[in-house]
C-alpha cells in the first residue's frame, strides 16, 4: 500500500515537472511555423525572427545561455549568409556563414581590439 | 634439570593464574600472527600514504563543496565587462578546481573553432570520450577541454579541443565551465 502511494508520487510529481518545462519552452510569441516568432529551448537557448515552414529562416537573433549571440541570416535553421557572432568574452566574427561555420568573407576581432580581415572556410582563417 | 622445576613450579601456580597467563598467551600469538601476516601481504607505509591521500580528497572535496554552495547561482566569470558575477583570483582557481563538468553548448561553442572536432563530435551523436579542467600554476589560469574521438570517414581520429575557461555556470549544487576560449 505504502509503495503504490510512493509510485504514485513519484508519476505526479514528474507529471507536473515535464508540465512546467513545457511551459517554458516551445514558442513563446508569434507565430513560430510561418512569420516571426520567438522560441525557448529546454537548455534556455532562444531564437527571435523570421519561421518559413517551422524553420528558422531569413533574419533572427540567437542567443545561447552561455553568452554566444548570433545575430543575422538563418537558412534551413542554420547561419547562413551573413551573420554576426557575439562571443561571451566580447569578441566577435563579422561575415559570410555557411551551415554554421565561418565560411567567406569575415573580420573576427578579440576583446583586447586586436583584428583579422579574410577569407574563411569552415572556421578557419586562410592564410 | 632446571626446565622440570620451572614446570613443577607453573603447574602449582593457583587456576586463576594459570588461565590469565593462558588468555595473555593466546593474545600474544594472535598479535604476532598478524604481525606476520601484514609484513608478508600488507601494504604498510603504502597503505598508510593512500588512506592520507584519500583523507585529504575527502577534505578538499568538503571545502570546494562548501564553496560551491557559498557561489551565487548563475554565471560566473573571470574576466570584465559583464553584468555577471566577476569571481575573484582566489575563487576563480577554487572554482576551476572543483568544477569538472562542461556542457554541450561550452563544447558546441569552442568547435566553432574547429570543424573537424564538430564533424566527429556530431557524427558520433554528440559523444565526448573525455573532459577535463585543469588550473595551470605556472601561468595562473584555468583550462578546459575535451576529447572527441571516433570514425570519420571511415577513419579513426581523436582530437583534442582545449582552451582557457573564462566562464563558468554555478547551479548551486554543481559548477559548469561555460566558456573555453580556443582562439
Amino acid at each position: 500500500m505504502k509503495m503504490k502511494k510512493y509510485v504514485i508520487a513519484i508519476i505526479l510529481s514528474l507529471i507536473i515537472i515535464s508540465s512546467a518545462l513545457a511551459r517554458s519552452t516551445g514558442c513563446k510569441e508569434g507565430n513560430c511555423e510561418n512569420g516571426y516568432g520567438k522560441w525557448v529551448y529546454t537548455d534556455k537557448t532562444t531564437y527571435e525572427g523570421e519561421w518559413v515552414g517551422t524553420k528558422k529562416h531569413g533574419q533572427g537573433t540567437e542567443t545561447w545561455p552561455n553568452g554566444y549571440i548570433y545575430r543575422g541570416e538563418f537558412k534551413n535553421s542554420l547561419w547562413n549568409g551573413v551573420g554576426t557572432l557575439n562571443f561571451p568574452d566580447g569578441s566577435t566574427y563579422e561575415g559570410e556563414w555557411v551551415n554554421g561555420f565561418m565560411n567567406g568573407k569575415g573580420t573576427f576581432t578579440w576583446s583586447d581590439g586586436n583584428q583579422k580581415t579574410g577569407i574563411w572556410k569552415n572556421g578557419k582563417l586562410q592564410e | 634439570m632446571s626446565n622440570e622445576n620451572y614446570l613443577t613450579k607453573l603447574k602449582g601456580l593457583p587456576e586463576p593464574i594459570k588461565q590469565f597467563g593462558g588468555l595473555i598467551s593466546i593474545i600474544a600469538f594472535i598479535f604476532l600472527t598478524f604481525f606476520i601476516l601484514n609484513n608478508i601481504f600488507g601494504e604498510g607505509d603504502e597503505l598508510v600514504a593512500k588512506m592520507k591521500a584519500e583523507e585529504e580528497r575527502i577534505i578538499q572535496e568538503r571545502k570546494l563543496n562548501k564553496l560551491i554552495s557559498s557561489l551565487p547561482s548563475g554565471v560566473l566569470v573571470s574576466f570584465d565587462g559583464t553584468e555577471n558575477f566577476k569571481l575573484t583570483e582566489e575563487l576563480y582557481e577554487a572554482v576551476c578546481n572543483a568544477t569538472k563538468l562542461i556542457p554541450q553548448r561550452a563544447i558546441m561553442g569552442a568547435n566553432f573553432l574547429n570543424y573537424r572536432a564538430h564533424e566527429i563530435y556530431t557524427i558520433n551523436g554528440n559523444k565526448i570520450t573525455e573532459t577535463f579542467v585543469k588550473w595551470d600554476k605556472e601561468k595562473n589560469k584555468c583550462f578546459a577541454g575535451f576529447v572527441v574521438s571516433g570514425k570519420n570517414v571511415g577513419v579513426d581520429e581523436t582530437i583534442t579541443v582545449s582552451g582557457e575557461a573564462l566562464s563558468f555556470l554555478s547551479t548551486g549544487i554543481d559548477t559548469r565551465v561555460y566558456f573555453i576560449k580556443n582562439f
